[in-house]
């Protein structure tokens, strides 16, 4: 057996293993965090930040969890323009909503029910969209219901804001049964404490 | 060399003869726990509670009702050993286990054109179960793997006896290079083989189907008619890979699969009696409730072409044409490729006349105006939303855009 073919053989593994040691989970620790160039948010705990490690990162989101990324997550974004994803595809044919230059408010609602979908969650509704502020930019506050597959009841909850023709989004996503509502409050604090620059 | 070659030649031979099939089951017959097949089954009645409490799976009373009823009258005597489940999956699948435990994917009845299409859908997948395909694969399969693993053993052998009797260097670099491209035609053998007997099934159970669907009373000639709508479907895709698949399906054979089953069902078609039931009034009034829904999921697989190539199906014989018009323009709209935003308004003022046009049709209108710079026509849109749907969740947002165009901004 040759060299190559040897090679071949461990590549994939040795590929996992060098990405397993530089992929890290960091802490995101009690106070302003800034997201981007353009906004930032007020932590009242501490969360980690697992952007790192979570498959298809980009480098306009932020991924936050307290208790693992099945029990809580926290999208953050920075100002996302015309062909940024929240959440990268996997392969061409299997596209992900993308920013248009033109999104209606409708439209922009629709890129985050149908990027929750692309997270193969099921019967993902978003529901009671409400007006907010981002700051002193005006916003749309939503809430979500899904699934998982197994069917386990998700619920959600976030905040989308356009500002010079950048898409700015917080997405909160947890397990309906405890895990939603034990950290509903912090997330409330951190959409109020928004700020767009 | 000739010898071993001959060997060679004799064992790959052995490994091409097709499996031996399992006998036709009888109905009504559960297998010992102890079995191979006792053993498939349990597996099987693991998968079958696990889909029981998945999210995706259609509770509704009628549309189950409608999916066990074509079910039973395919299956015939087999009836009473079949549970079917209809998933809500953009997809064109369905799937029959060992168990009897099958599911029905809601991508399939969307794209069934009636009755009778489903029809000889369940009908390969019932020729699937009636046949124990299940079973038989898994034996194929061992037989395979183990055949193939001798082979190789004892093609390299061979090799090795033969190299280390060579006069000279380079003939014994000659038998081991043979030797090694020998193990690789076995490994591509085994492939091909796994491909082959995969489809030697497919196409029992294809022909199977159309039988008892014949028997049932539905048109043999719609099973064809069912791979022609999924050449279509798969031509219109967005997607270059997705248009080709047709023959990247077929890497084994010269021409593509989808037309060697249509002309395999349009020959034994021709011996069948002709007519039969469609069933497409019944088809479409069990579908109706989901029409929307599914299609909005379709369009979350954004392969917008393909969806389009599905919503001109439904829209043949001008059912449901405020609806389907109305998705129409949402693909169109979605896609957004060259000329796509002037298709969505031209489809949505199609299904502003119909009568069951949905609300959120002006909604979307009132949006394509505004890009248009149509103001007075983006008023009119969305005031007609506000007054059909003032009781929406959005009304508000609407409302909103409506007063930002009466500012003049």
């Amino acid at each position: 057996m040759s060299m190559r073919v040897i090679f071949r053989a461990i590549a994939p593994a040795l590929a996992a293993l060098a990405l397993a040691s530089c992929a890290t989970v960091s802490s995101a620790p009690v106070g302003a965090l800034k997201v981007g160039e353009a906004y930032e948010v007020s932590l009242g705990r501490e969360w980690s930040d697992i952007s790192a490690v979570m498959t298809g990162k980009t480098k306009k989101v932020r991924l936050l969890s307290i208790d693992g990324p099945l029990l809580n997550r926290l999208y953050l974004t920075d100002g996302l323009l015309p062909g940024d994803y929240l959440i990268k595809p996997a392969a061409k044919e299997q596209p992900t909503p993308v920013i248009r230059p033109d999104m209606s408010a409708s439209e922009r609602l629709e890129f985050v029910t149908d990027s929750v979908a692309a997270l193969e969650y099921q019967r993902v509704q978003l529901a009671r969209p409400r007006a907010a502020k981002f700051g002193e930019t005006s916003a749309v506050r939503f809430d979500l219901n899904a699934q998982t597959k197994e069917g386990l009841e998700m619920r959600g909850t976030g905040m989308v804001a356009e500002k010079n023709g950048k898409i700015y989004v917080v997405l909160y996503l947890a397990p309906a049964e405890h895990y939603f509502e034990a950290i509903l409050p912090e997330v409330e604090s951190l959409l109020a404490s928004a700020r767009l620059s | 060399m000739l010898r071993h070659a001959a060997s060679i030649i004799a064992l790959t031979a052995a490994f091409a003869v097709a499996q031996p099939a399992a006998a036709q089951r009888a109905a009504g017959l559960r297998p010992d726990v102890s079995s191979v097949e006792g053993g498939l089954w349990a597996v099987m009645d693991d998968a079958e509670q696990d889909a029981k409490t998945r999210a995706d799976l259609n509770t509704d009373p009628a549309l189950n009702a409608y999916v066990r009823e074509v079910m039973c009258k395919v299956a015939a005597a087999y009836c009473s050993d079949l549970r079917v489940y209809v998933m809500d999956r953009p997809f064109m699948n369905a799937s029959m286990a060992s168990n009897g435990y099958s599911e029905v994917w809601s991508g399939l009845l969307l794209r069934a054109t009636d009755e009778a299409e489903f029809a000889y859908v369940l009908g390969h997948e019932v020729s699937h179960f009636t046949e124990n395909h299940s079973i038989e694969e898994h034996q194929a399969r061992k037989t395979r793997a183990n055949v193939g693993m001798a082979l190789t053993v004892v093609v390299a052998v061979a090799g090795a006896a033969s190299a280390a009797g060579a006069t000279s260097a380079s003939e014994a670099q000659s038998i081991m290079d043979a030797t090694g491209n020998m193990i690789d035609l076995i490994y591509l053998g085994q492939v091909a083989s796994l491909f082959k007997f995969s489809r030697a099934q497919e196409a029992e159970a294809d022909l199977l189907g159309q039988k008892r669907a014949a028997a049932a009373g539905y048109d043999p000639a719609a099973a064809a008619q069912s791979w022609r709508g999924l050449v279509l479907e798969t031509k219109g895709s967005d997607f270059k890979r997705v248009r080709e698949g047709e023959t990247r399906t077929s890497v084994f054979s010269s021409h593509p699969l989808s037309s060697d089953r249509i002309a395999a069902l349009d020959g034994q078609g021709a011996t069948l009696k002709s007519g039969g039931e469609r069933g497409r009034a019944r088809h479409r009034a069990a579908i109706r409730p989901h029409l929307a829904v599914w299609l909005r999921e379709d369009l979350r697989r954004r392969d917008f072409g393909g969806t389009l190539v599905i919503i001109d199906r439904l829209a043949a014989d001008g059912e449901d044409l405020g609806v389907l018009h109305y998705y129409r323009g949402e693909a169109y709209r979605m896609r957004r490729g060259e000329g796509d935003l002037a298709r969505a308004r031209d489809a949505y003022l199609a299904s502003t006349v119909q009568p069951d046009a949905p609300p959120a049709v002006w909604r979307e209108l009132g949006d394509t105006r505004r890009r248009d710079a149509d103001i007075a026509g983006a008023k009119v849109a969305y005031q007609t939303y506000l007054a059909r749907a003032p009781q929406a969740e959005d009304a508000w947002l609407v409302q909103d855009s409506l007063s930002s165009l009466e500012r003049g901004k």
